[in-house]
């Protein structure tokens, strides 16, 4: 069964954020991935919140870039769309392991519904959106051990 | 005094309908009436308010209680809105034995009335899903549970048969209900399963629950006041718990693992209750995939061997863990705010199943599971242990 998966990048997107988490979009104008570190629990979270999942307070939280680099933790296919995405199925969404021990849910392109698996290393693929900002998506990393 | 001081007296049910012929509280109305009916009380004598907040169509009032009371001329000590999506059924009787228990209220209504098909108003975007998966196209709960579904075949294996043999068994017994969604009332084979459409792969159609309109209730007062009344028929709940954001403080989880395992232990411990005394299974149902890890948390088997529990155990009415008797969710629709497997189990316990009555029955376990959180599994997890009155 060859299943052509889509990559999505024609469907538009009007994302509304919360301010706590404004940082991980700026950060995105110059695709670069942040993620929420803890000083005291010395942990990373996402997605962003607005104080620290481990201590409960906002004075833990720093920002820390990372390579993005990461693990195919599971994956879904969608043939039924939500209502922006009706006309584009069939596409596929990743949760990924960051090496920095995150899960991220992201789509996925340049990529065959033959080679995603459970296990596959991904690094980001970066999708311009209208205000400058870039939207993170998977790609395969073909250059990964 | 404690929850099993407490009684729930009746019950009421409409017929699940894939879209209401009528407004929600034309069908409020209906168990209202069908409850004073049953038990003999005067609508002046019910003083509590219980009502569920997973509702569609109340969803966008912030007054959904207040203003069914003021719709159903009910005056009451307390008025209730239980948010904890589908927990809130098991969790509304908890509340109304607890509120039955501090003093509020001596005769509480818990009602469960719904035409989110109809008339859908609510919202549920004010959390993760606007920045972190809307923007790539997950669909709600389908495509969150296709990425557990493949989570647990990564980590223990997914037999597609055993998920068949849950779709059939429950299929078996809304065909047995007269109340469940008449268009769900077809008969179905494993092959029927894995044949159907995919939705979210690996999730198929027939994994999913359909969404549905209906209504139902429950009148809940204290043991004293149910003697007192004359209505000797009634079901005793002997030990709830709910755990909400599960594992909230952590930041990569199992999560093939939920509250259930926490919920079930209490709910368990405060019957006086093991596992294996269970006689009968009322999961709830949004997938099936969510019921094998229910056997797991529960401890009706290990992590890991629920596919195999399924396989080696029969499910149906008849059978050593009678499952969802009434079809559960999935085969009857997700009515009535999510508490078809509440009403079922009742029903059992009051010995009113009818043809698919489960025989000698001692006890229902009820579940219940509450919202999605972002690549986990649910936000809620509730479990409600009910016995007959002896």
């Amino acid at each position: 069964m060859t299943v052509t998966l889509n990559d999505t990048l024609e469907v538009k997107r009007d994302i509304r954020h919360y301010d706590f988490g404004l940082p991980f979009w700026q950060a995105t104008r110059q695709k670069k991935l942040i993620i929420q570190y803890c000083k005291t629990a010395r942990k990373y979270q996402h997605f962003p919140r607005p104080v620290s999942i481990f201590t409960g307070r906002r004075r833990d939280i720093e920002w820390r870039e990372v390579s993005g680099k990461g693990t195919v933790f599971s994956f879904t296919i969608a043939y039924r769309g939500t209502p922006a995405f009706q006309g584009a199925e069939p596409y596929a969404i990743a949760s990924v392991t960051l090496d920095v021990g995150v899960n991220l849910i992201a789509g996925v392109v340049n990529c065959t519904a033959e080679e995603l698996k459970v296990g596959m290393k991904v690094k980001p693929y970066w999708h311009p959106l209208a205000n400058g900002e870039h939207l993170l998506m998977w790609q395969p990393d073909k250059d990964a051990a | 005094m404690s929850l099993r001081d407490n009684a729930i007296v009746a019950y009421a049910e409409t017929k699940v309908m894939k879209k209401s012929d009528r407004d929600v509280w034309v069908l409020a109305g209906e168990i209202l009436e069908t409850l004073l009916d049953k038990t003999g009380f005067d609508k002046a004598e019910i003083d509590g308010l219980v009502m569920s907040g997973l509702t569609g169509t109340g969803g966008a009032s912030m007054f959904w209680a207040q203003s069914t009371c003021d719709m159903l001329g009910l005056e009451v000590g307390f008025c209730e809105q239980v948010h904890t999506g589908g927990c809130s059924a098991v969790g509304a009787v908890a509340r109304a034995a607890a509120a039955i228990d501090a003093g509020l209220c001596d005769v509480a209504l818990c009602l469960y009335a719904d035409t989110h098909v109809r008339e859908h108003n609510g919202r549920n975007d004010r959390n993760y899903r606007r920045d972190w998966t809307e923007p790539y196209g997950l669909l709600g709960p389908p495509g969150a549970f296709g990425l557990l579904q493949r989570a647990y075949d990564a980590k223990y294996g997914v037999d597609l048969r055993a998920l068949g043999k849950l779709a059939v068994t429950q299929r078996n017994h809304a065909l047995m209900n007269d109340n469940a969604c008449e268009e769900l009332r077809v008969p179905i084979t494993i092959e029927d399963y894995l044949n159907s459409r995919m939705i979210a792969d690996p999730i198929r159609l027939l994994d999913c629950v359909m969404l549905a309109d209906g209504a139902a209730g429950l009148i809940v007062t204290s043991r004293k006041r149910a003697k007192e009344k004359g209505l000797h028929k009634c079901v005793i709940p002997l030990g709830y718990a709910e755990r909400t954001n599960f594992l909230g403080g952590e930041n990569l989880v199992d999560v093939t693992r939920s509250g259930h395992e926490i919920a079930g232990n209490r709910a368990l411990a405060a019957a006086g209750l093991d596992i294996r005394d269970i006689r009968s299974f009322h999961p709830y149902d949004d997938f099936l995939i969510a019921i094998v890890i229910q056997f797991e948390a529960f401890g009706f088997c290990k992590p890991g061997q629920g596919m195999a529990f399924v396989r080696d155990t029969d499910l149906s009415y008849k059978g050593t863990l009678p499952m969802n008797t009434g079809g559960g969710q999935i085969s009857a629709g997700q009515a009535a705010c999510s508490s078809h497997n509440l009403i079922e189990g009742v029903r059992q316990l009051m010995g009113e199943a009818g043809e698919r009555q489960v025989k000698d029955i001692a006890n229902a376990l009820v579940t219940g599971i509450g919202w999605i959180n972002y690549g986990r599994n649910w936000g809620s997890s509730a479990a409600l242990a009910l016995a007959p009155n002896q």
